[in-house]
């Protein structure tokens, strides 16, 4: 990051080398040390509100509604707050060089005295082992996180593919070109075009295509799994708000993909019973 | 015992048959495409014969289509090859008339004047300015097909186009834009700047050069033709089994694909062997440019990549033309066989397209700070790091196709480590700036350029490297906003500004600074404009490759469109400046920069065989700059300093 | 100076290369002629009088002497004789809150859908439709020639509109290839609300293409099996 400096003072004894404090404090008082550190730091500032509006832009459509899409959010956000630092202080190490070190023009090199800085220990050693804690801490992260909500989507029976808990609605989406059908097997096969989901209770998706690949998003209930022809795959959620959220295909397949869209209609559990019931009963909607 | 003889062997030369160059001569680009174009229409005609008049296939294809593009194809390919002259060496080699000197020297285009630029020509230098104008052509036939999705995009209330069409014009723009920013820097800057800076005196095998070159020209038409018969319309990636479902436009991808990977194979060895054999004498793996790792390493992940991709469109043809079923899941195929196969290529060429972009640029940046480049084992280390990981990293593409959610874990470990390497040539970068004043010319305010857009691209990368932010990102506009910060932002950019650095090497003047600038910096703001505004798009939930979306979407879409026309006019201005400055720009000497790296020691025009003396190497090429007077000295000087040195 | 021009001109030639392929492609972009429902008074419902339309819809199995079939669009360069097309349009246009009967005549051969669902009706006046004069709520699966499925464009802004009828099949035997076409079509006919204008997209849900999973050709581009519908 920066080359280290011993002052100039006492150099009479070659033993005493002044500490590594004390020439860090040298360091930071250079005055492109402390320009660069303070652009740095308000770089970062203005940086600070995208982490609140990157979630803002999700929300508009009126997420999230589970608390997959709120983990998914959190993920973001926090992911924002790590890389504002680093990114700060590349843009103000850009800035600075374009402004306060400044560059010449014309049509020879400008004959100008810049150090033969060739290497830096300290600056190697710094800037590798904190962007691999970045890295590090990324992962471990994500890897939670993933984890977390796995545990969400799938349950701890994932591998059997039966549903975690015994009152898990069970859906059936079809994906085939360009219309999501989903099929209610606990209760009486009805099968809908749009996608009635009760709140507060699990949901257990077995997503499959008869043609092409798609891919099952319900944005706002972050969850996303490509529906495959020939296999089942699995996801499933809790959606915890009630409301209007979308289906979209997130897998381009074919002439009507920008239509393959539907809508998601969480209600009340009485409610989306009572409708299960009248749908069953005779008319498939 | 008598003292060793040396018997001298007269090793029969080839004689030699009329004037030098032989068929050579009457052979060029325009022969080519007359006899590609007749053989593609005799292919067809004698493969429809096959078929009579409205035969159907058993689910009503028209069953002659097919077949027909595919001869037709075969015809062009083997046609173009062959009226370009691509033959004639193996074939006179086969008769036992083998190439003379002269021959050769015919080939490396020797006293042709402009025309050796339409020929079969062998000269490393010639072959690098072809990549580069076709390079260029495919980016304006991309551009083209660009500002056309853009136009579809912004007209929010109404399909301006078909809809089979757009998917079309996506699919290609994305085939056609990925292959030129391959070749925009391994091509030109490969091909004419990396022997010249390994101090050889062409590449190791001159007409495998000649032979990727125009195999990458053969490359484009069905490319282009495509469009009319079905066109691709299934995304660049074309997954099975919708590219099943295409029309035979589909058939002149495969062919594209699988041309350009014998072209992208050719063009690897011949960098690498000429980096590892032919570099000057004293040239050690510690005293090699920056740039030659680049394009070794651009190289070799090219060498592993391609074959994929080659293989899966072999497959796919097959699966097309005679039924068999490797990616027919109805039938017992994978479709997730085929999503492994293209994404072993698809992470590797990324880098494949950036690593040349960013080896330029730490090329370029010691020249203009006029300070050695930071930490040069570093870069090497970053680029080594790169290199390794790409090829672990595949499946962060199909973290939602449901294909292995537990391979989902170490494919996040994986592709969150590239950060780590790619953070070193960041390091090096920023390193070099430190507390250096530049020199504010074209080449490197590009680098200014292209490390914001990097820094962008890389952030953003990192939330699509994360499974449960991709749960959100995957098929996203997001992702179609991150990988054009990387593939535009910091390829393209970069490219642009490796084109105004070599451009006086490339052709004797200089690229005009201020058309150029004008042009650059217009592009630059445009694509900020575009790319931001569809990551606003994408975090708002819009899908890739649709045409028509939600009115929520309509804000940031109407604004990237007009971004995407400010691009354009950008590029176009950046072009006249290519343009005319190659015609009548200032003319620079041989060394303008006043680089230290081998290319810029020759002449300008660079002879036929660069180096009147083959050079010898002695240090690393970035002594630029004076000793450091803030540096930590060493304690004894200190002492001498202080005390006086010892007389 | 100079320079400048060239940047100029170049600008402009850009500018008018794209804005002429953008015309040209708009311009053969293949939509049929726009076929507008025919108003047919007012109808009296439990809600009051509500303005009526009547739309007539064919469906061949292939293009003959006598119905051409659509010929617009890129893929007429490989487009088969065997394609079955909507005709006499794809590009519809029904009024805004009418009852829009459509009567669709089909004269195609068929077979099983993917999805059962498709051989329900969904979305027209009472979940009914009618074949040849009987009502019904669903045809056999395993008889069905194409359906007519109208389907959400990703508009929030409009009305959700989805109506999806299945078009029973003639038998094999009674459709043959050639001309004239079979004497004795399905007909059927359906009724459906619409409310505030609107577009749409609609498409045959059964796979009567060829290619992987006969989705391919005729399915992949508008004039043939999928079009609009505007709801103005």
């Amino acid at each position: 990051m920066a080359d280290t400096m011993v002052p100039a003072e006492e150099p009479e004894a070659p033993t005493n080398r002044p500490p590594a404090m004390h020439r860090l404090r040298e360091w930071l008082q250079r005055r492109y040390v402390r320009h660069i550190l303070i652009i740095t730091v308000v770089v970062g500032f203005l940086l600070l509100p995208l982490a609140w509006l990157m979630l803002a832009a999700m929300n508009q459509s009126g997420g999230p509604a589970s608390s997959i899409m709120e983990d998914i959010q959190q993920t973001i956000f926090v992911f924002t707050l790590v890389s504002i630092p680093i990114t700060a202080f590349v843009f103000a190490v850009l800035l600075y060089s374009l402004f306060g070190w400044k560059g010449k023009s014309g049509d020879v090199p400008p004959n100008n005295d810049n150090p033969a800085i060739r290497t830096n220990a300290v600056a190697v050693i710094t800037w590798t082992v904190s962007s691999s804690l970045l890295a590090a801490f990324l992962v471990v992260w994500g890897l939670i996180e993933l984890a977390d909500i796995t545990a969400d989507s799938y349950g701890s029976t994932s591998a059997t593919g039966q549903p975690k808990t015994e009152d898990a609605l069970v859906v059936n989406v079809t994906g085939q070109q360009w219309v999501w059908t989903f099929e209610y097997p606990q209760y009486d096969k009805v099968a809908t075009d749009i996608l009635y989901l009760p709140k507060d209770r699990p949901v257990l998706f077995n997503v499959t295509s008869v043609d092409v690949i798609h891919n099952f998003w319900a944005v706002e209930l972050g969850i996303k799994i490509d529906a495959n022809p020939g296999a089942i795959t699995q996801t499933g959620v809790t959606p915890n708000k009630e409301g209007t959220f979308n289906v979209r295909c997130a897998e381009l397949c074919g002439l009507h993909h920008a239509y393959m869209e539907t809508k998601i209609d969480v209600m009340p559990a009485e409610t989306f019973e009572s409708f299960m019931r009248e749908s069953g009963a005779g008319r498939t909607r | 015992m008598s003292a060793a003889t040396i018997h001298q062997v007269q090793v029969p030369q080839p004689k030699q048959h009329g004037k030098p160059g032989g068929i050579m001569r009457h052979l060029n680009f325009f022969t080519g495409l007359v006899s590609g174009v007749v053989l593609a229409l005799v292919f067809g005609y004698v493969m429809s014969l096959q078929f009579p008049a409205g035969a159907l296939t058993a689910n009503f294809a028209n069953a002659a289509a097919g077949p027909v593009f595919w001869a037709m194809m075969v015809g062009w390919v083997v046609g173009f090859m062959g009226g370009m002259g691509a033959f004639v060496g193996p074939i006179r080699w086969l008769l036992g008339r083998d190439l003379t000197h002269a021959d050769a020297e015919f080939m490396a285009g020797k006293d042709q004047g402009k025309f050796r630029y339409w020929r079969f020509t062998t000269d490393h230098k010639v072959v690098g300015i072809q990549y580069l104008i076709v390079a260029m052509i495919i980016l304006g036939f991309g551009g083209l097909l660009a500002m056309l999705i853009r136009t579809e995009l912004g007209i929010t209330w109404m399909e301006v186009f078909n809809p089979d069409f757009y998917n079309s014009l996506v699919g290609t723009h994305g085939i056609a834009m990925i292959i030129a920013m391959i070749v925009v820097v391994s091509g030109p800057v490969g091909n004419f700047i990396v022997p010249l800076m390994c101090g050889a005196r062409d590449m190791a095998f001159p007409r495998l050069n000649a032979l990727s070159i125009w195999l990458l020209v053969c490359a484009v038409p069905p490319l282009i033709l495509s469009l009319l018969v079905g066109g691709i319309r299934d995304g660049w990636s074309v997954y099975q089994p919708l590219n099943a479902q295409a029309g035979p436009g589909m058939i002149g991808y495969q062919t594209t694909i699988i041309v350009f990977a014998v072209s992208t194979a050719l063009a690897s060895v011949n960098i690498m062997t000429t980096v590892l054999t032919m570099r000057a004498k004293g040239m050690t793996w510690s005293r090699t440019p920056i740039l030659i790792y680049g394009a070794f390493a651009a190289a070799a992940m090219g060498l592993y990549a391609f074959p994929f991709y080659m293989y899966s469109q072999i497959l796919s043809m097959t699966d097309r033309l005679v039924n068999t079923s490797f990616f027919n899941p109805i039938e017992g195929g994978s479709v997730w066989l085929y999503q492994n196969l293209f994404w072993l290529l698809g992470h590797p060429e990324v880098y494949v397209i950036l690593i040349p972009s960013i080896a330029v640029m730490m090329e370029i940046i010691p020249v203009f700070m006029r300070k050695p480049l930071f930490s040069y084992y570093m870069a090497i280390a970053g680029i080594v790091g790169v290199v390794g990981l790409s090829g672990l990293v595949w499946a962060h593409h199909m973290y939602m196709t449901g294909w292995a959610p537990q391979a989902n874990y170490p494919f996040m470990l994986s592709t969150e480590m590239i950060s780590i390497p790619v953070g070193f040539l960041v390091l090096v970068v920023i390193g070099t700036m430190w507390r250096g004043a530049f020199w504010s010319r074209l080449p490197m305010m590009a680098v200014f350029a292209v490390i914001f857009n990097k820094m962008i691209g890389g952030v953003t990368g990192v939330y699509l490297s994360d499974v449960p932010a991709d749960q959100y990102f995957h098929g996203n506009m997001f992702v179609t906003a991150h990988f054009h910060y990387m593939l535009m932002g910091a390829g393209l950019f970069g490219a642009m500004g490796g084109i105004a650095y070599y451009f006086p090497k490339m052709t004797g003047r200089y690229l005009d600074e201020r058309t150029g600038s004008i042009g650059f910096w217009t592009a630059f703001a445009g694509f900020q404009i575009t790319f931001m505004s569809m990551f606003v798009a994408g975090l708002q939930g819009q899908p890739r490759r649709v045409l028509q979306f939600d009115n929520m979407f309509d804000i940031s879409n109407w604004i990237s469109t007009i971004g995407a026309y400010v691009i354009g006019i950008g590029m176009l201005i950046f072009l006249a400046a290519i343009m005319s400055s190659w015609r009548s720009g200032q003319a620079a000497p041989s060394n303008p920069w006043q680089a230290q790296t081998l290319d810029w020691q020759t002449a300008t025009p660079v002879p036929l065989e660069n180096f009147p003396v083959l050079p010898v190497v002695t240090k690393l090429p970035y002594d630029y700059g004076v000793p450091d007077p803030l540096a930590p000295k060493k304690l004894e000087e200190q002492y001498d300093e202080k005390v006086g040195a010892p007389s | 100076m100079k320079r400048f021009l060239v940047a100029l001109v170049s600008v402009l030639v850009g500018a008018g290369v794209v804005a002429g392929v953008a015309v040209f492609a708009s311009a053969t972009k293949g939509e049929t002629p726009l076929l507008v429902a025919e108003p047919a008074g007012t109808v009296d419902t439990p809600e009051g009088p509500v303005n009526a339309a009547n739309l007539e819809l064919y469906v061949y199995p292939n293009s003959s002497d006598a119905v051409p079939g659509p010929t617009q669009g890129v893929n007429a360069l490989y487009a088969s004789q065997g394609w079955p097309f909507y005709w006499p349009s794809t590009t519809l246009q029904v009024p805004a809150n009418s009852l829009v009967t459509v009567t669709i005549y089909q004269y195609d051969s068929g077979g099983r859908v993917f999805n059962p669902f498709w051989a329900k009706v969904h979305g027209t006046v009472d979940g009914t439709m009618t074949v040849n004069g009987k009502t019904v709520t669903e045809v056999d699966p395993t008889k069905v020639a194409h359906t007519f499925t109208v389907h959400q464009y990703p508009e929030s802004g409009q009305p959700y509109l989805f109506v999806s009828v299945p078009l029973p099949d003639l038998g094999s035997n009674q459709v043959g290839n050639a001309n004239p076409y079979s004497d004795t079509p399905k007909e059927v006919t359906f009724t459906f609300r619409t409310g505030e204008p609107g577009t749409y997209v609609w498409n045959c849900e059964f796979p009567c293409g060829d290619q992987y999973q006969e989705f391919g050709g005729p399915m992949q581009q508008r004039g043939w099996m999928s079009g609009t519908l505007e709801v103005v």
